[in-house]
């Protein structure tokens, strides 16, 4: 590690990543139980609910997909924010100012760059596992139609480091604890449902369509979808550039106000 | 200590700390030699906290130097942190892990994995009297075991220099006499340790030397017994007139060329062994002696209490 840094000027130890991420490991396996309910079982009522429930007074959507199949896909990549973002704003926003863990960490040899990536990768870990238990579920259900489903698994995980680096910047920003229930409320549920994963983007009135596209969810969801029917385009390639793009933004910003709020 | 050929282990130059208009460090200088516990004695608000943040590279350094280990704590942050160990007023514990994991999952940030982690694990629970909860919640610890755990925590690594930011605030009794007792085991065992503390008995207990801090400055410095002789005397009298005869007893006692010292209801006058004899027969007074501790070493340099805050 020291070599690597006199080597490439870039001070950043991989191994405390790992270690920041091991350290979530370890406390998941503690309450697996209990997070595994949240993990499958939440995103398999939403899924239930809404593809047999609503599914069944909804015509054929877009071309020839039955609602299941048109809702399938977008529901599995957009319940992948929220374990991502609930870990690094509620979460992060916890072990920072109640338990005072990161001030542990970046008082023995972990820096925030370190530090933030362990988390955001560990956000991306919870969301993939979710993905992975609701993939399986709509693949028996026969939902997803192209063997190139397995891919929405990796894009779970893409979604997850979006979210991730998205609740860290705002876990590093917000003033309260109490006001950490706004990324959830103002951000994640308007983002969840107009991201086109329950209805498509193109019913939205025409000034507002922008709006949905630039959601940091509607780039996954169409991805998503694409890889369910099995027909992509480039526009399945924006979508995923767009993504890799906000994570690659999320994750330096979230690290730059850690810095500002925990180094004074 | 006295051989002037170690380097010290931490070295302070001048070093200062301002947030905005306030000055939480102005410019103080000390050395901290190997295998000795320094204490950093003052009240909250003296600038302890802010020092040991600007050691572990938490807190940036307004100016002035700092070293650790021959290392410039700016420069070379990271291979500071590489060699020390923090104990910060909140224990900072792991709650979603158990007692063992919290000190393996620590280690790992030092490169510490494995069995050797384990066994240094292993070996921390048994010094600490922890062995038996190692597989224990932190909830489930009791303040006195959660500190004890940071200790552990912080001895992990085996670092050159432990800072202890006040190691027994907010423990009872036997608490604080059990973590006494083994950070008396940690010196025996040649760790360096730097300490804050706002209780004048910890500080005696524990110090080798000790600097005495208020708002941001040193305002003396020595070992608990230098500096209770220089600034106190080794004995104490308390001096509590009878109704009304406050000012007479005063002007006598200062006839006699006595520094008279006001404490609320009564008044001290610090001397060597002698005053016994000399303040035995104060007119209209009841006198006490006792040995003088650092809490009278503070009032003298500041005129308030320690634990004021």
């Amino acid at each position: 590690m020291t070599s690597l840094a006199t080597k490439t000027g870039i001070d950043f130890r991989p191994s405390n990543v790992y270690g920041v991420w091991l350290r979530h490991w370890l406390a998941f396996k503690g309450g697996w139980l209990i997070d595994s309910t949240a993990i499958v079982i939440e995103p398999l009522f939403i899924l239930l609910a809404v593809g047999f429930g609503i599914g069944r007074f909804v015509e054929g959507i877009q071309g020839d997909l039955s609602y299941q199949e048109f809702v399938a896909p977008g529901i599995i990549a957009a319940n992948a924010m929220w374990p991502a973002l609930f870990n690094c704003s509620w979460g992060a926003y916890q072990r920072m100012e109640n338990h005072k863990i990161y001030e542990t960490m970046i008082s023995a040899p972990v820096n925030l760059s370190e530090l933030a990536a362990g988390e955001i990768i560990w956000g991306a870990t919870r969301a993939a596992m979710t993905t992975a238990a609701v993939l399986i579920v709509a693949m028996i259900l026969g939902l997803l139609s192209s063997p190139l489903a397995i891919l929405i698994l990796p894009l779970g995980f893409l979604v997850g480091l979006v979210f991730g680096g998205m609740g860290l910047v705002y876990a590093s920003i917000a003033p309260t604890q109490h006001s950490m229930m706004l990324i959830f409320t103002l951000i994640g549920t308007p983002i969840f449902f107009f991201s086109g994963a329950f209805f498509p983007i193109d019913s939205l009135h025409s000034g507002l369509q922008p709006v949905a596209w630039a959601m940091p969810l509607t780039g996954a969801v169409h991805v998503a979808r694409g890889l369910s029917t099995g027909e992509l385009g480039l526009s399945h390639l924006y979508g995923l550039l767009y993504m890799i793009g906000l994570a690659s933004v999320f994750y330096p910003l979230a690290f730059i106000l850690l810095r500002r709020k925990l180094i004074t | 200590m006295s051989d002037t050929q170690t380097p010290p282990i931490i070295k302070a130059v001048a070093l200062r700390k301002d947030y905005g208009e306030f000055h939480a460090v102005k410019g103080i200088d000390f050395e901290v030699m190997p295998g000795e516990i320094f204490g950093m004695l003052g009240p909250n608000g003296a600038g302890k906290t802010t020092t040991m943040r600007m050691l572990s590279s938490i807190s940036p350094i307004t100016s002035g130097r700092l070293f650790v280990d021959g290392l410039d704590v700016e420069k070379e942050p990271r291979k500071v942190r590489d060699r020390i160990g923090v104990v910060a007023q909140h224990d900072g514990l792991d709650p979603d892990l158990n007692v063992r994991q919290n000190l393996i999952t620590y280690a790992r940030y030092f490169s510490i994995t494995g069995k050797a982690a384990q066994d240094r694990a292993r070996e921390m629970l048994e010094f600490f009297g922890l062995d038996h909860r190692s597989g224990s919640g932190i909830h489930a610890l009791s303040g006195g075991m959660k500190r004890r755990l940071t200790l552990a925590r912080a001895f992990m690594t085996r670092p050159k220099v432990v800072i202890l930011d006040e190691p027994s605030t907010g423990l009872d009794p036997q608490s604080r006499n059990r973590v006494w007792e083994q950070l008396n085991r940690i010196r025996d065992a040649g760790a360096t340790i730097l300490m804050s503390t706002h209780y004048m008995e910890e500080a005696a207990q524990l110090c080798d030397r000790l600097v005495i801090m208020d708002n941001g400055e040193i305002l003396s410095r020595g070992t608990p017994d230098d500096l209770v002789m220089e600034h106190a005397g080794s004995l104490t009298a308390v001096i509590r007139p009878n109704n009304g005869n406050g000012l007479a007893v005063r002007s006598a006692l200062e006839s006699m060329g006595k520094v008279v010292r006001d404490r609320g209801a009564s008044m001290v006058v610090h001397g060597p062994e002698q005053l016994r004899g000399e303040l035995g027969q104060i007119d209209n007074a009841t006198v006490r002696f006792r040995i003088s501790t650092l809490e009278d070493v503070f009032l003298n340099l500041t005129g308030r209490e320690l634990r004021d805050e």
